[in-house]
């Protein structure tokens, strides 16, 4: 029977999340025998999968330090799966206390547990929601709360973009959401991309994720760089993500192991 | 993080080699140089318990804790620092005793111990924090679930514009009161804005809406606790279950004309109304949702015709009595198309000679149920719902066919009168229609008479009157039935083609009496007025021979009634004219 459009998602946690299969990459236990087991096919195809994680994380630890330094004090993390360790509050409280941050997510159990990990935090804010509704979001009373879309905002549509299908148009859902913010606004994204990869490895891992609510949808180099369509992309533009601004020069290495590509871009004006 | 406040923190050999074990054996939230500091202090405590005398085996379980807390907190993180401390720490920080190797091993147990409780910690933590979010999301989602569905079901069981029950919630709550049984009794007001269309009409809809929501509020208010549900448009409906007695409906009517009666403005405006209340009270036995439903509706209408801002009580006699008609009006069409209408003609006699002048005829319903009917009982009815037109049309066209028979059997035959009700002489194509009945039959004009009302000539149109012109230029006799008992009024006997004035039979009926001398003169006055104006008089309701005396001695032309004949069948008036 079709679910009636006034009825909402039951949960369902006989089936592998992408969230708590991201926080098993990144060796954390906020996971199911069913998410671990996808993680473990995934694992078997994709054997660096883990790598994989932890690299976008640090991605998005070092893209949201360089927000920090560069004055940002807000933040709508969409797609921010199981807040397990180094979230962008964390990161970006630390050296700016008065930074406000809005998570986004679609899975009921990721918002469930954001809110029980932020609750007391006023400077945070979890709103149950679909990256492919960015006027929902964007009209969402507690973004609206938190955020002052006047000022600058730093969007982060971090290790999601890869779950949002051609037909749902991701180029429109980042031109709404661009036209909402305010100049000096700054756009973070990355997502998995089969530039130079293995045809095998990328099937494998697309029927990974068909078993899970979010299919996969790797894209090129040159597709990710038009999502910032309307950004200026900051140094080093759209690379392997080790090597968006590494540490030291040995973290870059073998960085197009990574599989994700990212980049930050600043909305100019 | 173990930054000292004086520049650069010092990181030995043995941590950065530390640093570089454990980085990337999980995510870890820090930069390298936090993870490289971090770690220097770790490595300072465990310098500090190896020389210490005696073996604190407590800092390594501390250091494990810290590491773990630190989120290196992983099998792969475990082994490389068991196999770092082993490898490289009494030689990158020149550790001398004699027992060095025997300290390392339990320091290193101790941490490895350390490690791995805090790690099960951790892991039973993270497990307990996903169930109860799992849960809470579950929980979270039945919850909206539910809401949607209460919310789904008021949409399906209200009214929008008002929020009261719908029809579907009142057809439940009925039928619940029903079934309810054990000699209960239930009411039902029906209550009905009255004239609420000329509240749309004057102000718009707009307007007439908040009008309709606030009488809704006010109906409400006024009859709580019981249920009020608004039926569609203006009509709304309130269910009195467990009633006592008729007393209990009629209280919560008189509270609802009240609430409702009171000044409503809105915008300025005033759309004060009243409304009409159909009251009906019962036991539960024996009725049914429908039964109820439709005697209210009924009553509702009683209180509308009474005037409205009123109630009424339902009186099963009269709706009986209505029901019946009502059914009689719906069989009429069915007995016209089954033939069971027929005609019977009664005579119309010429007072100076006794021969048949005429013969008027009278339809007849042969019922299937009820027998054979009289125009008394149905003509009415018909009158009321317009099926006076076909049937009507029926007998005109019934008796010109049968009336044609009788040429050959007289050389003076008969005509024949024919009642026409008000709406037949109204209704455009009467003169077409009587004229190709004419053609049809081929009976003579002459011998056809129309019989009207004065009523008829009441309506301020000119068609009638035109079109009972044309008919009396084709030859057609008319006839003013009943006349005397309406307005009289000699006007319009100037302006139409009248040939006969059929007086009413209850001027007649007074001549048996010998007091009735005011009788006997109007009789005398109106067949003087007739013969000026050069019409004949026939005079109804002729019972006796002592009355016909009296009729021709005044100068009445002609004589109808049981002293004459009955009305009669066909053949009949064949054997009388033969």
């Amino acid at each position: 029977m079709q679910r009636p459009d006034w009825a909402p998602e039951t949960i369902d946690v006989e089936r592998p999340s992408v969230a708590r299969m991201y926080d098993y990459y990144l060796g954390g236990s906020h996971n199911f025998a069913v998410d671990r087991a996808a993680a473990g096919a995934m694992m078997a195809a994709v054997p660096q999968a883990p790598l994989m994680a932890q690299a976008n994380r640090a991605f998005l630890r070092r893209a949201v330090q360089f927000l920090t330094d560069a004055g940002i004090r807000q933040f709508l993390d969409i797609g921010s799966g199981i807040p397990t360790v180094g979230n962008v509050h964390e990161i970006a409280q630390r050296h700016a206390p008065e930074s406000r941050v809005v998570y986004v997510d679609i899975d009921p159990v990721a918002v469930a547990h954001s809110r029980e990990i932020l609750a007391g935090d006023d400077r945070t804010a979890v709103v149950q929601e679909d990256l492919r509704n960015p006027d929902r979001i964007l009209a969402n009373p507690d973004v609206r709360a938190l955020l002052d879309f006047d000022q600058p905002i730093a969007v982060l549509v971090v290790a999601v973009l890869h779950f949002v299908a051609d037909d749902d148009r991701p180029d429109e859902v980042l031109r709404t959401l661009r036209s909402a913010l305010a100049p000096g606004s700054y756009l973070v994204l990355s997502q998995a991309s089969d530039d130079g990869r293995d045809e095998t490895e990328r099937a494998e891992a697309e029927e990974v994720y068909r078993r899970t609510d979010s299919p996969l949808w790797v894209r090129s180099r040159a597709e990710l760089t038009g999502f910032f369509d309307g950004f200026e992309l900051v140094e080093p533009g759209v690379v392997w993500v080790p090597q968006w601004r590494p540490e030291t020069p040995e973290s870059a290495e073998d960085a197009e192991q990574a599989v994700f590509l990212g980049g930050v871009g600043r909305l100019g004006g | 993080m173990g930054e000292p406040p004086n520049g650069q923190p010092y990181i030995g050999v043995f941590a950065r080699a530390w640093a570089k074990a454990v980085a990337g054996t999980s995510y870890l939230p820090m930069t390298h140089a936090q993870l490289e500091a971090l770690l220097q202090r770790l490595t300072d405590l465990l310098a500090k318990a190896l020389r210490a005398e005696p073996l604190d085996l407590r800092v390594g379980h501390r250091v494990a804790q810290e590491l773990v807390a630190a989120h290196i907190a992983s099998a792969e993180a475990l082994g490389r620092t068991v196999e770092v401390i082993q490898l490289r720490l009494v030689r990158d920080l020149d550790l001398v005793a004699d027992d060095i190797e025997d300290r390392m091993a339990r320091l290193l147990g101790a941490v490895a111990t350390g490690y791995a409780r805090a790690l099960r910690d951790r892991t039973l933590d993270e497990q307990e924090s996903i169930r109860r979010a799992a849960m809470t999301a579950r929980a979270e989602a039945e919850q909206a679930l539910r809401a949607s569905e209460a919310r789904f079901r008021h949409q399906a069981t209200h009214d929008p514009l008002t929020d009261l029950p719908n029809r579907t919630l009142f057809a439940e709550r009925l039928a619940a009161a029903v079934d309810a049984g054990n000699g209960r009794r239930v009411g039902l007001c029906f209550v009905d804005l009255d004239r609420f269309k000329r509240i749309n009409d004057s102000f718009g809809h707009q307007i007439g809406d908040r009008a309709l929501v606030e009488a809704a509020r006010r109906l409400r208010r006024s009859v709580e606790p019981h249920l009020v549900a608004r039926l569609g448009g203006d009509a709304f409906v309130v269910l009195v279950e467990r009633s006592t007695g008729t007393g209990d409906v009629v209280a919560v009517a008189e509270a609802a004309l009240a609430a409702l009666s009171e000044p409503v403005v809105v915008d300025g405006h005033d759309v004060t109304v009243t409304a009409s209340v159909g009251i009906v009270e019962r036991r539960t036995a024996g009725t049914s949702p429908d039964d109820l439903m439709r005697a209210a509706g009924s009553t509702l209408n009683w209180a509308k015709t009474a005037g409205g801002a009123r109630w009424a009580l339902y009186d099963a006699e009269r709706d009986g009595q209505e029901q019946a008609r009502q059914e009689l009006s719906a069989a009429i069409p069915v007995g016209l198309e089954r033939g069971e209408f027929f005609l019977d003609y009664q005579p119309l006699t010429s007072l100076h000679d006794g021969s048949l002048l005429g013969v008027e005829a009278l339809v007849r319903w042969r019922h299937p149920q009820l027998g054979v009917l009289r125009p008394d009982s149905f003509i009415g009815l018909a009158e009321e719902t317009g099926l006076i037109v076909p049937l009507g049309g029926w007998v005109l066209a019934e008796a010109c066919r049968e009336a044609v028979g009788w040429a050959s059997a007289s050389g003076r035959p008969p005509y024949v009168s024919v009642n026409l009700a008000v709406r037949q002489v109204r209704r455009p194509g009467l003169v077409q229609e009587v004229r190709a009945l004419l053609r049809r039959t081929g009976l003579p004009p002459d011998r056809l008479q129309l019989e009207i009302t004065e009523s008829t000539m009441m309506s301020s149109s000119e068609e009638p009157v035109r079109a009972l012109r044309a008919l009396a230029e084709l030859g057609i006799r008319i006839a003013i039935d009943d006349f005397g008992t309406g307005y009289s009024n000699l006007a319009y006997l100037r302006d139409l083609p009248v040939t006969e004035l059929k007086v009413a039979g209850e001027f007649v009926r007074g001549l048996r009496t010998p007091e009735a001398r005011a009788d006997e003169r109007i009789l005398a006055s109106l067949v003087s007025l007739a013969h000026a104006l050069d019409l004949t008089v026939t005079a109804e309701g002729v019972e006796t021979g002592g009355q016909a005396e009296r009729l021709r001695a005044i100068g009445c032309d002609a004589g109808q009634g049981w002293h004459f004949g009955r009305p009669a069948p066909p053949d009949h008036i064949l054997a009388r004219i033969r």
